[in-house]
């Protein structure tokens, strides 16, 4: 049985991988509950915003505000662009799904042409900068993205809870004819939707590349998990994925630290089994 | 006023409407009549333009409604007040009121609207943050009334009211329908219910097989003998 303090720090290694999943989800979850299209190309945004960050701050030294402050908007635009494409060719549910794994394939070997498929690291002085509580090692750079992470999913369930966009939205994905009788015009909202769900892609491609290593292929590892935290929270909901995301990272770490590491994508994929098996209204 | 003239529409290969011509004065209520499929909901969404029509006019307030998006008609005073309610169902019911003044101009008076509509229906103030989904029949179609009265309508299409509702919840739905058009909306009321219509219509057309075969002042249609045998049991 390992210690307390193992256990502790797992837990909380749990919910920083958990903050990562739910900043990575938040996209998906948006755009597959409210606009009906799953976006398999929001990794790849991901991963493409984590690869320009690596080469912009790790390689040419540029300021990460900047850095920060000019992805944003460009990964904006690329959701607008993406949205631009769904309805221009009145691509479903299913078919979105179909477009954006070749979407997804593309930027892949697009990455793999530009940065090669061996692993990058980008040194940051938050890369390895901790602090000591108590017997646990709390790292900082892990601590801002939890932060950033409460920010933006709260501020996304007040934006679709509290303001006239927002309910828009929602009426608009439950009923389209009825909501534009009453002036909602979805297509402009599901422009300014996918935009918004980019941009929150590219800050997760942030952490991304501040956090670990990064590599091609990783942006098929973190899909099964992510997109479990996305049905387990519920579509378009933010703090449920919040909560299911921390639950599938705890989960993890746990098992991580109390069998091997080899079993703990056994435990998301198995979480998800189970939602979908005893909830399947769920999607 | 609401001017339709020799409106022709349907759905694929079926028309649903033929040569229908209707007007609505300012402040009247006008009620259209007829059985299951005569064509009264293609009407209200052709009126809405949720539903292209094939031939005719539309004008509304003198301006043609004709090439407007459905968007558009909030703005120009036109709220519709859909068949089978069509709620928001997991949106709360003050969320749904919301909906109703969602067009900007209609914002600034979402408290004084919410106040009126909350005056009226007591039962949806105590609702208010309940899932429109949950709620009884006729507290959906009083949240259905509210979320159009939101929106400051000068016109207002009800289709189908009472469908499906006890009747003494028709009764105080017919109750508003009176009071709101006593303040001066006009209104064009769809019903199954041709006594409960033609009771407080102005007027009334009678719509067979996607045509108007009748219209008059809506006393003079309950005292026609062919009307009342064919819509009020020949009594």
């Amino acid at each position: 049985m390992p210690s307390a303090t193992l256990l502790a720090q797992s837990v909380l290694s749990g919910v920083f991988s958990g903050a990562l999943y739910a900043l990575m989800g938040l996209g998906i979850s948006l755009a597959w509950g409210l606009l009906r299209v799953i976006n398999l190309a929001h990794f790849a945004f991901v991963f493409l915003a984590g690869y320009l960050v690596y080469q912009c701050i790790g390689v040419s030294g540029w300021s990460p505000t900047l850095v920060v402050l000019l992805a944003l908007p460009l990964f904006f635009v690329a959701g607008v662009a993406l949205q631009w494409l769904f309805a221009r060719f009145s691509v479903d549910e299913f078919g979105s799904l179909l477009v954006t794994f070749g979407l997804t394939i593309m930027i892949e070997s697009l990455i793999q042409w530009i940065w090669t498929a061996d692993v990058r690291r980008m040194e940051t002085p938050l890369s390895t900068w901790s602090v000591k509580l108590g017997p646990i090692y709390v790292p900082v750079a892990e601590s801002i993205l939890l932060l950033v992470t409460l920010a933006v999913v709260v501020a996304a369930w007040a934006w679709l809870r509290h303001t006239y966009v927002g309910k828009a939205l929602r009426a608009s994905a439950q009923n389209p004819v009825i909501a534009a009788a009453f002036g909602v015009s979805h297509r402009r909202l599901a422009f300014l939707l996918s935009g918004v769900a980019a941009a929150t892609g590219a800050l997760a491609g942030v952490f991304v590349a501040v956090g670990s290593p990064i590599s091609p292929s990783q942006m098929f590892g973190s899909l099964g998990v992510v997109l479990a935290a996305v049905i387990l929270g519920g579509l378009g909901n933010p703090l449920g994925l919040l909560a299911a995301s921390i639950l599938i990272g705890i989960a993890e770490a746990l098992t991580m630290a109390l069998t091997a590491p080899s079993w703990a994508p056994l435990v998301s994929f198995s979480l998800l089994i189970f939602i979908l098996v005893l909830r399947p209204d769920r999607v | 006023m609401l001017s339709l003239e020799s409106i022709v529409a349907g759905y694929g290969d079926a028309v649903a409407l033929s040569d229908v011509s209707l007007t609505i004065a300012a402040g009247e209520l006008v009620a259209v009549v007829g059985a299951n499929g005569a064509g009264k909901t293609t009407l209200v969404n052709v009126i809405a333009r949720l539903l292209p029509m094939r031939a005719g006019r539309l004008t509304w307030e003198g301006a043609d409604l004709g090439r407007l998006p459905p968007q558009a008609l909030g703005e120009r005073g036109i709220a519709l007040i859909p068949e089978g309610r069509r709620l928001f169902g997991a949106m709360s019911v003050e969320e749904n009121l919301d909906m109703g003044c969602y067009r900007r101009s209609a914002r600034a008076l979402r408290e004084e609207g919410l106040e009126r509509v909350y005056g009226m229906f007591p039962i949806l103030r105590e609702r208010r943050g309940q899932m429109a989904g949950t709620l009884s029949g006729g507290q959906q179609q009083m949240v259905a009334i509210g979320r159009a009265l939101m929106a400051r309508p000068r016109l207002l299409l009800i289709d189908e009211p009472s469908l499906g509702l006890a009747p003494s919840v028709v009764q105080q739905v017919f109750e508003v329908i009176r009071t709101v058009n006593a303040q001066g909306v006009s209104m064009l009321l769809i019903e199954q219910n041709v006594a409960l219509a033609l009771q407080v219509a102005d007027r009334g057309y009678v719509l067979e097989n996607g045509r108007i075969v009748a219209q008059a002042s809506a006393s003079a249609l309950l005292e026609r003998p062919d009307i009342r045998a064919a819509y009020l049991g020949g009594v």
